[in-house]
């Protein structure tokens, strides 16, 4: 193999693969990706892959969000099918005081353009027939959606590998030297070298970061999914906490817990996950759930992306994120931008590392 | 084997569709499920386990105590939501989004 490259990406995840793959489209050659296992093995493997924009906070970050979502269709257009689709998004209430919110951030974000509609319980069991005819109302807006994340990062892999991105997996970068306007990378099966390194290590930027002697904030965060048989379609909707797959199989979950790399999956959770499911969409109480799983999130320790240069080292860059589904479409091609360009069409300065310095 | 042989019966995967993926770079069955489906059907791998094993050391040369073997995951066998649910409607770790939306002097932080 050979072993020096314009550009090294450490990290094959959503958001390693869609950097490479942007990239590759503007550059033929030089790009190689190194993941210590698979792509999907990590996060990206064991994820909701909501494409999820209307309550996110603040509006900036929504708005960021937004950009992303936009990119979706032509970007499936351009990779291939992921099975992305923009259902809209519907989050449901149960209280007076979550009304008010919703109705606070309708009007928050009509001013950057995404539409937020606030429902009333009849508008919204109208949407959605069997959302709980408890709920009080929900939030709703058409620019949210769902892809299928195995089939995205497969699609960028392909596409990346089709413009001469190599892949060398079960592959861990273990030493990192930087020398004057080349990186030594040193991994399990040799020695790499390159002029630029990114480093899109996921949930294990900070080890990542240690390497070159960067402080990457990221921690643990663990949610666990429930997987029914595949049912016949009757979400119309992706509902914030539980979406309908193209195969029918539904997904439930939205929770966090601090247990760092542990990917345990744990009854207490799987069974608040299924009261859950059954508080918002009753009908599901039958349905059988053939799988759990869990995944480690990725989480800045300000939940917000950690985006662009590292600055005092030539030619390193970070991208860790939450929400990279979401984001990779956006990160990819801003990402490609800095390191060809030197600067982006959409500002980042606020996803700097150099914030928590 | 014909290489339109069928080794996930659940999800209707073919040998050619595995040899692709490993062809591609996978080397575990976590990764031939992630880009397949091979495995994650009603049986959850119980009946395609061992014919992908015997693919993965065909085409890669691992020998068999070296494949890891699948992830088994909670339930073993289907169940349905009702018998896992307690009928509790207080949360502590599944959150509902609109928890982090925060209002401060009556405006979105
Ligand atoms: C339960 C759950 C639900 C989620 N729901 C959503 C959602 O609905 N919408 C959304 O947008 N996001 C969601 N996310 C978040 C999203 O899945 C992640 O932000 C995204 O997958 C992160 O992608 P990544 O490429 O950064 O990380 P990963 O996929 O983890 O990739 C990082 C890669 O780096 C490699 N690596 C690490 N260290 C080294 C090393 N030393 N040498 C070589 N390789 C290395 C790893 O092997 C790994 O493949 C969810 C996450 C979880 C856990
Ligand atoms: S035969 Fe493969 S999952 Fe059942």
């Amino acid at each position: 193999m050979e072993t020096s490259y314009e550009t090294i990406i450490i990290g094959g995840g959503v958001v390693g693969s869609s950097i490479a793959y942007h990239l590759s489209e503007r550059n033929k050659e030089g790009i190689v990706v190194l993941d210590k296992k698979f792509p999907l093995s990590g996060t990206s493997g064991s994820t909701q892959a909501w494409v999820w924009v209307h309550n996110k906070t603040p509006s900036w970050y929504a708005e960021f969000s937004m950009y992303s979502a936009e990119l979706y269709p032509y970007l499936s257009k351009k990779i291939g099918d992921v099975e992305y689709k923009r259902t809209g998004g519907l989050s449901p209430f149960f209280s007076e005081l979550d009304r008010e919110k919703a109705e606070r951030l309708a009007e928050a974000y009509e001013p950057i353009g995404i539409k937020i509609k606030v429902l009333s319980r009849e508008e919204a069991l109208e949407k959605e027939p069997s959302l709980n005819p408890d709920i009080v109302g929900a939030t709703y807006s058409s620019i949210d959606g769902n892809v299928n994340p195995f089939r995205l990062v497969d699609r960028y892999m392909r596409a990346a590998k089709k413009n001469g991105v190599q892949y060398s997996t079960y592959n861990k970068v273990t030493e990192i030297q930087k020398l004057p306007g080349k990186f030594i990378v040193r991994a399990e099966k040799g020695r790499f070298e390159c002029k630029n390194l990114v480093l899109a290590g996921g949930t294990w930027s900070r080890e990542l970061g240690k390497l070159v002697e960067v402080t990457i904030p990221i921690n643990q965060l663990r949610g666990q999914i429930l997987v029914t048989e595949p049912l016949k379609p009757f979400l119309n909707y992706t509902i914030s906490g539980l979406r309908q797959a193209f195969n029918g199989e539904v997904l439930i979950g939205y929770s966090m817990e601090e247990e760092g790399f542990n990917r345990a999956t744990t009854l207490d959770v799987i069974q608040e996950t299924a009261n859950m499911a059954i508080h918002y969409v009753p009908s599901l109480r039958k349905a059988k759930v053939v799988r759990a799983f869990s995944g480690i999130r990725a989480m800045p320790e300000d939940g917000f992306p950690i985006l662009g240069k590292i600055p005092g080292v030539e030619n390193l860059y970070v991208a860790a994120m939450h929400s990279g589904v979401t984001l990779s479409p956006l990160v990819g091609t801003l990402m490609t931008e800095l390191i060809l360009d030197g600067e982006t069409s959409i500002p980042i300065d606020r996803y700097s590392i150099s914030r928590f310095a | 084997m014909d290489k339109s042989t069928i080794i996930c019966r659940c999800e209707e995967i073919s040998l050619e569709e595995i040899v692709e993926v490993i062809a591609n770079g996978a080397r575990t069955f976590d990764d031939i499920k992630r880009l397949t489906r091979c495995g994650m059907g009603p049986c959850q791998s119980k009946i395609c386990n061992c014919l992908v094993a015997g693919v993965i050391h065909e085409q890669t040369g691992m020998e068999f105590h070296q494949i890891p073997l699948p992830r088994m995951r909670m339930p073993i066998s289907p169940i349905k939501l009702e018998t896992l649910a307690t009928n509790s409607t207080t949360f502590s770790s599944v959150k509902s989004v609109l928890d982090e939306v925060e209002l401060e002097d009556g405006k979105v932080k």
